[in-house]
């Protein structure tokens, strides 16, 4: 039996198939072909998947889809307006927070979820949030200060 | 020497594609008509295959067909030819492929697998060199020693004993002879994986008119080409390999891995593309794992401190596979020696076939496992002589004068590893560490490194320059951007040498064998090094190429004329002038006559005189040094047992910055790495050959808030052979943290450890121990 799930991601409407045994990060990158959202583990680890689904960041690679259905998705290709990037993406290529770029969009989509809905967040929340995402180039640091830098240009909108 | 670009931070070309999410990864190519491969591994880590029985899964929903080694008798491997695409009649470690499902999806593939049916008959399983090399230890290959091998590799057919090498320096260990002072023992430094965040995947497509069109997560696509080309019998030219972004490599994407594999299972789907991506489970069993260095060392000194003598026995658990395990092997033994002169060595390698995943680079061949066992024994031998540390090393480091283990006179130019122990001590040293209170110990340690790279004879890079009509220049080489930075180095080097802004000099992103320079493979450090010289060298060509086209404009000689980027220039007056814009295809007459060559140039470099090794297994396998060193300052939490580290140091001598940021951020990141190695990372197989924590989430690598403050400091004593005198510098920073961290646990509790990584618990069991002692 197929079920077909409505939501939007990045602003556009769109109506999947749910096949069993998907998840959202398989619809994202497989169906919808936006292969900006990263698969870098097996099960919910990583961070390299996190999307934002109604508002909140979520490990896409163990979201259901029939949770989906109804919500307002975001991934990474939906922050730039055009040609302009968010605070957050140009804050983190100012810092240098960008290596190999596999964990970026995860850590992006992280930040903007906490940032959006609580742009005084303390460094602990911050921190907290961070510490769900595995980077194997940085050691973290520029992507600290990236977040930081983030934060302040956000604030001065 | 005033620079315009070089010590500058520039952006990084590639930062935007990849914020933005449009950078391409291997998993994010979809190609018309592409199918999906899934890949069934053995549940034995070493047994004979009795049957495979596929019906039931080629039944499967979606299935297209269902592959195995039956009758496959492809042999490959750059350094000794012992490796097969799928396995034929036994398997020989846990992650090996033995069938594979092709069909329209992804899921439909990897369902399937469970259906096909196996029967195995176990065999003995080693996990551990030393267990394989027992005299009645069963073969894990029956054809060691018969396989295709380079000339310098000596395997030894009737053991599991893929090659032996061994390094001998004056007297060998017969200098111990001259020697006062002697300690020794024995250092692990047990599997590991580079756990990039992108697994390794791979497309292949057997295309209709016969050539083959690859794509790969890999630094070595001229490899690749040349492997698969020999392996399917097709010219050279007709095997196209192109490299998109990698999500990182740190050694394990080097060499040929996965995708002679992936071929096999394309080849029985011809005209139709295939992909094959590892789950993260894969990517720790099933493609090259890291380190399984057991290191026995003895080093011999004067009572003065000056070493005489030094003996190394390094047994290399390679894997089932040694293809690329065997550089790692004789990496460890002739670096052994670490930062310092020996007059006598005898160095020797043990490359033994185990029932684990092979072994491949891990930020160095051999370096920081071999490394771990010198440094622990120096800070020993210090103690025996009742000298200071630093002293003795500062009495014996190379430099200026001597000569490596491997024969190598340095010089000036190789750097100066003092200046770099120095300011380590300073950052780390300089007060009196805090005394112990209620809740810590507190314990500070040192350790100085040295680093070849590790290259090859015919090992190079070339470069493609070619000058826009309005100036502007793009560049193509084959440098894989794994993350490092090498495009921004790029573009930072060739606008230094071609005094053009960056912001006119457009670097390549993906790399395509068909249209991009050879290179060898992007490993060991040498980029900025060799890669960097090939742009120097190609700059010279273009500038030269101008030159000449103005020289018939100008009317005058070609050496009269000087270039700065904007003009060509009589150098006896500056106002007789053409602008390069006017030169890049050859200068066109008001009559549109043409004159002058198309300014593109193509260039490439390797290591001076690099060799293979002699009968005494000396040679110029280094050519090149880089020499650094790093302490730290940690706390041990007397409850918990765990190590907090308050900073981490690290200085090294790279011969020139050539990006302020990014070269801080490739040590951050090494640093952090060899952190994990030290205190957490240790991929654990059970006596038969299981891997117990093939997940993140059970083979934990350092998060943020386990990342140290750390203090990163570079002595810039310029080089001789790489561009403004730049050396490599991205494997080092992991070489000296596990002795530092382990010399830093000593000084703090007075306990020796000998193997990584030190958990809580050992630290615990430790102190017990000492407090049983003590009562």
């Amino acid at each position: 039996m197929t079920e077909q799930v409505t939501f939007r991601i990045n602003g556009v409407e769109r109506t999947v198939t749910v096949e069993p045994d998907l998840f959202l990060l398989d619809v994202i990158r497989d169906v919808l072909h936006l292969t900006g959202t990263k698969r870098g583990c097996d099960n919910a680890t990583c961070g390299a998947c996190v999307v934002v689904v109604n508002g909140k960041a979520v490990k896409s690679c163990t979201f259901p889809l029939d949770k989906v259905d109804g919500a307002e998705v975001l991934t990474v290709e939906g922050l730039a307006q055009g040609m302009e990037l968010h605070p957050i993406q140009q804050a983190l290529v100012e810092s240098g927070a960008v290596q190999c770029g596999f964990c970026t969009p995860g850590i992006i989509m992280e930040l903007y979820a906490l940032l959006e809905q609580k742009p005084e967040a303390t460094e602990e929340e911050l921190r907290n949030a961070l510490n769900k995402h595995l980077c194997r180039c940085t050691a973290y640091e520029a992507i600290w200060e990236g977040a930081l830098l983030a934060q302040e240009r956000m604030a001065e909108g | 020497m005033e620079f315009k670009y070089i010590g500058q931070d520039i952006i990084r070309p590639d930062a935007v594609d990849k914020v933005v999410g449009k950078a391409i990864y291997l998993d994010d190519i979809y190609l018309p008509g592409m199918v999906h491969a899934a890949i069934l591994r053995p549940e034995y880590a070493h047994a004979r295959i009795l049957s495979i029985d596929t019906s039931a899964a080629e039944a499967s929903p979606g299935v297209i067909k269902v592959v195995t080694g039956a009758g496959c008798n492809l042999h490959y491997g750059d350094n000794i030819k012992d490796l097969t695409p799928m396995a034929v009649d036994k398997v020989r470690h846990i992650g090996e492929p033995v069938a594979a499902v092709i069909a329209e999806t992804p899921q439909q593939a990897r369902a399937a697998l469970d259906k096909i049916k196996v029967e195995y008959e176990p065999l003995p399983v080693y996990t551990d060199a030393l267990q394989a090399m027992a005299e009645d230890a069963v073969l894990i290959h029956e054809k060691n020693g018969e396989y295709w091998h380079l000339p310098t590799l000596n395997p030894r057919p009737g053991t599991n004993i893929a090659h032996y090498y061994r390094l001998v320096k004056g007297k060998g260990a017969e200098g111990f002879a001259e020697a006062d002072v002697v300690v020794e023992g024995e250092f692990l430094y047990p599997f590991g994986s580079s756990a990039a965040l992108e697994p390794h995947g791979a497309i292949v497509w057997f295309k209709e008119d016969g050539t083959i069109e690859v794509w790969s997560s890999s630094i070595c696509p001229f490899i690749i080409r040349e492997d698969l080309a020999h392996a399917y019998g097709r010219p050279v030219a007709d095997v196209r390999v192109h490299i998109p972004e990698i999500g990182g490599c740190f050694g394990y994407k080097s060499d040929i891995t996965v995708e002679q594999t992936v071929a096999y299972i394309a080849s029985f789907v011809p005209g139709r593309p295939l992909k094959w991506v590892a789950t993260r489970k894969e990517d720790f069993t099933s493609t090259l794992i890291a380190h399984g260095i057991r290191t026995r060392m003895k080093i011999g000194a004067k009572r003065d401190g000056k070493l005489v003598a030094i003996k190394t026995t390094i047994y290399h658990s390679t894997g089932a596979y040694a293809d690329t395990g065997v550089n790692i092997t004789i990496g460890a033994a002739h670096n052994s020696t670490g930062p310092y002169e020996f007059p006598h060595c005898d160095l020797e390698g043990y490359c033994v076939y185990t029932n684990t995943p092979p072994v491949g680079a891990y930020r160095g061949y051999g370096h920081q496992e071999a490394q771990l066992a010198t440094e622990r024994l120096m800070d020993q031998l210090a103690r025996k002589l009742g000298m200071s540390p630093f002293a003795l090393r500062d009495k014996n480091y190379l430099g200026e004068g001597s000569i490596t283990a491997l024969g190598e006179h340095l010089w000036k130019t190789n750097g100066d590893i003092r200046a770099c122990a120095e300011k380590v001590q300073q950052a780390i040293f300089a007060e009196p560490k805090p005394p112990e209170d209620d809740k810590y110990y507190y314990g500070r340690g040192f350790a100085a490194l040295m680093k070849s790279p590790k290259g090859a004879p015919f090992s190079t890079k070339g470069c493609y320059l070619k000058m826009n009509i309005d100036g502007s220049v793009s560049v193509n080489m084959s440098g894989a951007e794994v993350g490092q930075g090498l495009r921004t180095v790029i573009k930072q080097i060739a606008a230094e040498a071609l005094q053009i802004p960056p912001e006119k000099i457009h670097v390549y992103r993906e790399i395509d064998t068909q249209y991009t320079p050879y290179e060898w493979q992007t490993i060991g450090s040498m980029f900025t090094t060799q890669g960097g010289r090939a742009i120097l060298r190609a700059a010279e060509r273009l500038i030269a190429k101008l030159k000449a086209t103005a020289a018939q404009v100008l009317r005058c000689d070609v050496d009269m004329l000087e270039y700065d980027g904007e003009f060509v220039y009589l150098r006896s007056d500056p106002s007789v002038r053409v602008a390069v814009t006017r030169l890049a295809r050859g200068y066109m007459y008001e009559d549109g006559i043409t004159v002058g060559e198309l300014a593109q140039a193509t260039a490439d470099a390797r290591l001076p005189r690099y060799s293979g090794p002699d009968e005494h297994g000396q040679g110029n396998m280094g050519v090149t040094y880089t020499f650094g060193a790093q302490a730290c300052a940690i706390r041990i939490e007397k409850k918990t047992g765990k190590i907090i580290i308050d900073n981490f140091a690290s200085a090294f001598d790279v011969g020139r910055v050539i990006n302020p940021r990014q070269i801080r951020g490739q040590v951050l990141g090494g640093v952090l790495m060899a952190i994990g190695a030290t205190l957490y990372e240790e991929l654990e197989f059970d006596e038969e050959g299981r891997l117990l924590n093939p997940h993140y989430f059970r083979y934990h690598i350092p998060t943020l808030k386990e990342a140290p403050p750390q203090t990163v400091e570079f002595v810039e004593t310029p080089g001789e052979i790489g561009p403004f005198g730049a050396r490599g510098l991205g494997e080092h920073p992991v070489i000296g943290v596990a002795p530092a961290i382990l010399n830093a646990i000593y000084d703090a509790i007075g306990v020796e450890f000998y193997e990584i990584p030190v958990t809580p618990a050992k630290i615990k069991k430790a102190l017990a121990a000492r407090e049983e002692v003590a009562s």
